[in-house]
């Protein structure tokens, strides 16, 4: 930095002990009424300092500075020069009688933070806006426009593109269960996966450069160097498992196993040759088309086998039940359990799948008797005596004839969690079923209340007995005040309405602390303990439980 | 506590409303208690000014002409550097819970509701940047 100006109205000799400060300054003095005048016919002048009273004069040198994209530090005498300075988007200000430190610190303050013109401003959102359509800001990754552009060149002199597209199957449903900056913080961590693993295991990195889509699937083009031969259809099979694996152990290793259950990849490919009679941009586009109808057909076929994997286990009853404790927030003491299907096989180990698979093949009811059958086993075998049973119930099983017959010995010990994902199209004869349920003695919760599917209307509607509180709305609930404002107002509706409120997915010691200083009943968590199997039998009175913590006290 | 002086370094503030008045009584009420306060009277221009005041902390009115306060909030939220960190509060008219859904759905992380009073401000703005410290610190 060398000749830099500072210009400025003050005699004050601290100023010239200031700008000693500052490296390769030197300082210009005017008087007041000369000060905004010389900002033009200064040469060099970076930055002005202005001590002046007079608002006329401060006006002018601040506006014309600011003209010039030159940074302002106003000297003030007392409050009323403050607030003008403020009011005139001065970069700074510091009261009279500052010593020299400070003063160089304000400048140099000044400096960063100058403020473009006016017309500069609208100039700066446009680019803002101009970058977010060139990368993604949570994956950092280009958009498909700038890719293409990227590989023009390279695709006109080797004359073969290979696309590769990633169909990541259900990361909407990590959207729709975990709320969306789960699914953010998800592709961040995908994104960060594929350049790692595209640092590690390409040679020339630049050969293969991937885009993302906006939504929630990627797009790899490789461009073979000159002299290569382009990968083979074996290579890249390879090559695919290898990114498949590195990113599933990434995303399970950050996010858990439940998420890692849900991820899936399928890949398309599609060869394209240049062809100077057609667009470059036609045939990257067609060649993503045709890529992501490979994948999809990819899909279609995993589909296949899955239910086929799914017919097997209804028939071999291939189904186990993990048992997630609910407990008190104030005690901790076990007050139930969430019964929580998983599939035997590997294929369909994530409920989400095994359900998905099922609605596909119209074996939902199949799946949901068997899944019941397996929870309430564990009534008489897991459960102590007068610990409830909390199972998952779908407002279609309401349709199912079978459904409540002569299958539990105590109905009073169950409760059914309804969730509205799926819609119910008929609500009166729902709630005429629902009645006599309640009339056997079966109890009722609302699942995923807050998600979006279930609002205080509806739930009053279903006159519960427990709210489940979505996990998105308790996820970081400690940091986020809408969260505890919107937690705050189901534990009052449920205090008024006789029902107890449960916090789902409570993962950290800052949450089960603050869902309980908001008068949450019953909590439900990773952090307290993990949803366990049920061949041994629970544990004994006395023993020691996971993470063991200091009492809460309810204040609400 | 009246006479601000630069010494406490409280952190920038960013106070978005397209009503002058509005934004003018905010303002003075902060500054008297030490925070830096910039003003912005459309989402358009706290956008413009978000990269070079670098709140800490941004009062977003939600009913703007232009961007809405809703759209200004998802913006700097999805900002690389500075979204992480700001905190954002929606200040509404609106009390409903679908209002919050949205605020949630933006990444807001505190709400005023209009009319409010300037201690419930204060007291919000104060709870706010309490909770971003110890985040940080964290």
């Amino acid at each position: 930095m060398h000749n830099s100006v500072l210009l400025t109205d003050s005699t004050d000799a601290v100023i010239d002990r200031a700008v000693a400060h500052l490296d390769g300054w030197r300082v210009e003095r005017r008087p007041s009424p000369q000060l905004a005048a010389a900002i033009g016919t200064v040469e060099e002048t970076r930055a002005v300092y202005v001590c002046t009273n007079d608002p006329t004069l401060l006006r002018a040198t601040v506006e014309r500075a600011h003209a010039a994209s030159i940074a302002v530090v106003v000297e003030c005498d007392d409050e009323a020069v403050r607030r003008r300075a403020i009011e005139l988007r001065a970069e700074e200000w510091v009261m009279r009688g500052a010593n020299e430190t400070e003063i160089t610190a304000r400048i140099h303050a000044a400096l960063t933070r100058a403020v473009p013109s006016a017309a500069g401003m609208t100039d700066r959102v446009e680019r803002v806006e101009y970058e977010r359509m060139l990368h993604d800001s949570r994956t950092g990754l280009p958009t498909l426009p700038v890719m293409i552009e990227r590989s023009r060149q390279r695709f006109k002199e080797r004359g073969e593109l290979v696309v590769l597209y990633f169909n990541f199957v259900r990361y909407s449903k990590i959207e729709e269960i975990y709320g969306w900056e789960k699914l953010d913080a998800v592709l961040e961590t995908t994104a960060a996966a594929v350049k790692e693993f595209l640092d590690d295991s390409s040679p020339n990195p630049a050969r293969l450069m991937v885009s993302f889509m906006n939504d929630d699937d990627f797009i790899f083009f490789h461009v073979p160097a000159t002299g290569v031969p382009a990968a083979s259809d074996g290579e890249i099979t390879e090559m695919v498992s290898r990114l498949q694996r590195h990113v599933a152990t990434r995303i399970e290793s950050i996010h858990g196993d439940e998420i890692a259950a849900l991820f899936d990849i399928y890949v398309g490919r599609a060869h394209v040759y240049y062809n100077p009679k057609i667009r470059l941009e036609r045939l990257i586009y067609r060649g993503i088309r045709e890529a992501a109808q490979a994948a999809r057909g990819i899909e279609e076929r995993e589909r296949a086998r899955k239910v086929a994997d799914l017919r097997s286990s209804l028939r071999d009853r291939g189904v186990y039940v993990d048992y997630h404790p609910i407990v008190h927030a104030d005690t901790e003491e076990i007050f139930g359990y969430e019964a929580l299907a998983r599939g035997v096989m590997r294929s369909l180990r994530s409920p989400e799948v095994m359900f998905e698979v099922a609605e596909e093949a119209d074996l939902i009811w199949e799946l949901s008797r068997l899944c019941r059958q397996r929870a309430l086993e564990g009534l008489d075998t897991y459960l102590r005596p007068g610990e409830l049973l909390f199972i998952n119930v779908d407002p279609h099983d309401f349709t199912d004839p079978v459904f409540g017959e002569k299958e539990v010995s105590d109905p009073k010990r169950v409760v059914l969690e309804i969730t509205e994902r799926t819609a119910i199209k008929d609500y009166p004869k729902f709630r005429e079923r629902l009645r006599a349920f309640r009339e056997m003695g079966y109890r009722f919760a609302v699942d995923d209340a807050g998600s979006g599917y279930a609002g205080l209307g509806s739930i009053a509607n279903l006159e519960p007995d427990f709210i489940k509180l979505d996990i998105s709305l308790i996820s970081a609930i400690d940091t986020n005040f809408i969260k505890q404002n919107l937690v705050e107002t189901m534990v009052k509706f449920a205090n008024d309405h006789g029902a107890m409120v449960i916090a789902e997915g409570v993962e950290r010691a800052e949450e089960f602390l603050t869902v309980g200083n908001l008068g949450v009943h019953l909590v439900q968590g990773f952090f307290l303990h993990k949803p366990a199997h049920a061949t041994a039998p629970q544990h004994t009175p006395g023993e020691q439980r996971v993470a063991p913590l200091r009492a809460v006290t309810k204040t609400a | 506590m009246a006479a601000a002086g630069k010494k406490a370094k409280l952190p920038p503030i960013l106070v978005v409303d397209d009503n002058r008045d509005n934004a003018d009584i905010i303002r003075q009420y902060l500054e008297i208690r030490g925070y830096p306060i910039t003003v912005a009277h459309s989402g358009e221009e706290a956008l413009a000014l978000f990269e070079t005041v670098k709140p800490a902390l941004v009062l977003l009115d939600v009913m703007m002409p232009g961007r809405d306060g809703w759209e200004v909030c998802r913006v700097m939220k999805q900002h690389p550097q500075l979204g992480k960190q700001v905190r954002v509060i929606m200040v509404t008219a609106l009390n409903e819970l679908d209002d919050k859904r949205e605020a949630l759905q933006t990444g807001a992380d505190d709400y005023v509701e209009k009319p409010f009073d300037l201690a419930t401000l204060a007291a919000t703005v104060q709870r706010n940047l309490a909770m971003q410290r110890t985040a940080l610190a964290s």
